[in-house]
């Protein structure tokens, strides 16, 4: 018995330290050390879905993970309203244009488009579903600075730990709840702040300047986060 | 023999239990602003401002600093609820904290001083 846990263990050691080729951030993302953008603008999502909320849900979630990575990130509060002003709240005429006027009004050194490519949730399940396609541009150059795209399965379910059959219809009721309203938001946020993990830091990020060796994972990421 | 394994278990689960500490101390303020930028009223309005207080006055994350662009939402959401010097004040706060806001901070200043 003592044996097969010894050898069970092993190979889990053995697995985890099993490793694909490692890229790192300056190789992966390059550009981002060139330019080290301090301030970013979030642009409106573009949302390629059915799901016209999915626009909404997600404008407001990318702002705190792009804080959390330590760059200076303007209120989309504040910006959507300027935005919807200059006619600049449908991203698509800017996704390959010009961002000079991002740099001139509002100081950014680079702009965050996200394309929304599906959404679809499961009400009963819990499960949320969002293919998210990530590109900082730099306002200066007009380059693409960092590029990521996900497809992160959310788990919104509620587990109360509730006994028996009436414990689970509970729990199924309240995940049917859940599941709207503010959880997509923090849904939402959640799948930025997993494809964004490996995003070089900015200047108020405490990896800031020392985050060039450390790994960057796949252009394409699909994961659930629970 | 079961000590190691009773110590590789311990590994993995102290592993397991780490939780990354974030830069800035958000609270509610995120779901607060969201449901206040949907609905619009007074309300939710009040939500919102409780929850700003909260980010400005106990930042418990690593940078023990106000996070970027909160002064400049409150100020803004203050200016607009009629408390123009007090939103006003923490404008100009956003620009101190982050002198890379100028460019957008002092537009806004001028717009709401006319």
């Amino acid at each position: 018995m003592k044996k097969y846990m010894f050898f069970g263990l092993m190979m889990l050691l053995i697995s985890s330290c099993a490793q694909k080729e490692l890229i790192t951030r300056d190789a992966q993302y390059p550009k981002m050390y060139e330019e080290r953008p301090l301030t970013i603008a979030v642009m409106p999502p573009i949302n390629q879905t059915n799901h016209v909320e999915a626009k909404d849900y997600f404008y407001t979630t990318l702002y705190t993970p792009l804080c959390e990575k330590g760059y200076y990130v303007y209120s989309p509060m504040m910006t959507m309203e300027m935005f919807q002003a200059e006619s600049a709240y449908d991203a698509e005429m800017f996704l390959e244009g010009d961002l000079s006027q991002f740099r001139n009004v509002l100081g950014a050194d680079a702009a965050m488009f996200t394309i929304i490519k599906s959404w679809n949730r499961n009400k009963v399940g819990g499960s949320l579903t969002a293919g998210v396609e990530y590109i900082l541009r730099s306002t200066k150059t007009g380059e693409t600075l960092y590029h990521r795209e996900g497809l992160i399965s959310l788990d919104t379910s509620v587990n109360s730990n509730n006994g028996g059959l009436l414990g689970a219809l509970v729990d199924l009721a309240a995940t049917a709840i859940t599941t709207s309203a503010t959880d997509k938001v923090e849904a939402g946020r959640r799948c930025t702040r997993f494809v964004l993990s490996d995003m070089p830091e900015g200047k108020y990020g405490l990896n800031y300047d020392k985050d060039q060796k450390m790994a960057a994972g796949s252009s394409y990421v699909q994961a659930v986060v629970r | 023999m079961k000590k190691l394994l009773f110590l590789g278990v311990c590994m993995m689960a102290l592993a397991s239990c780490q939780t990354q500490q974030t830069l800035y101390s958000w609270y509610d303020s995120e779901d607060a602003t969201y449901t206040y930028t949907k609905r619009g009223t007074e309300e939710t309005l009040a939500k919102a401002m409780v929850q700003y207080e909260k980010v400005l006055k106990s930042q418990k994350g690593l940078r023990k600093a106000v996070p970027p662009g909160v002064n400049a939402e409150y100020g803004y959401l203050l200016c607009k609820a009629g408390k123009k010097e007090e939103g006003l004040a923490l404008l100009r706060a956003e620009m101190k904290t982050y002198p890379e806001s100028e460019a957008f901070i002092s537009r806004i200043i001028k717009q709401l001083e006319k």
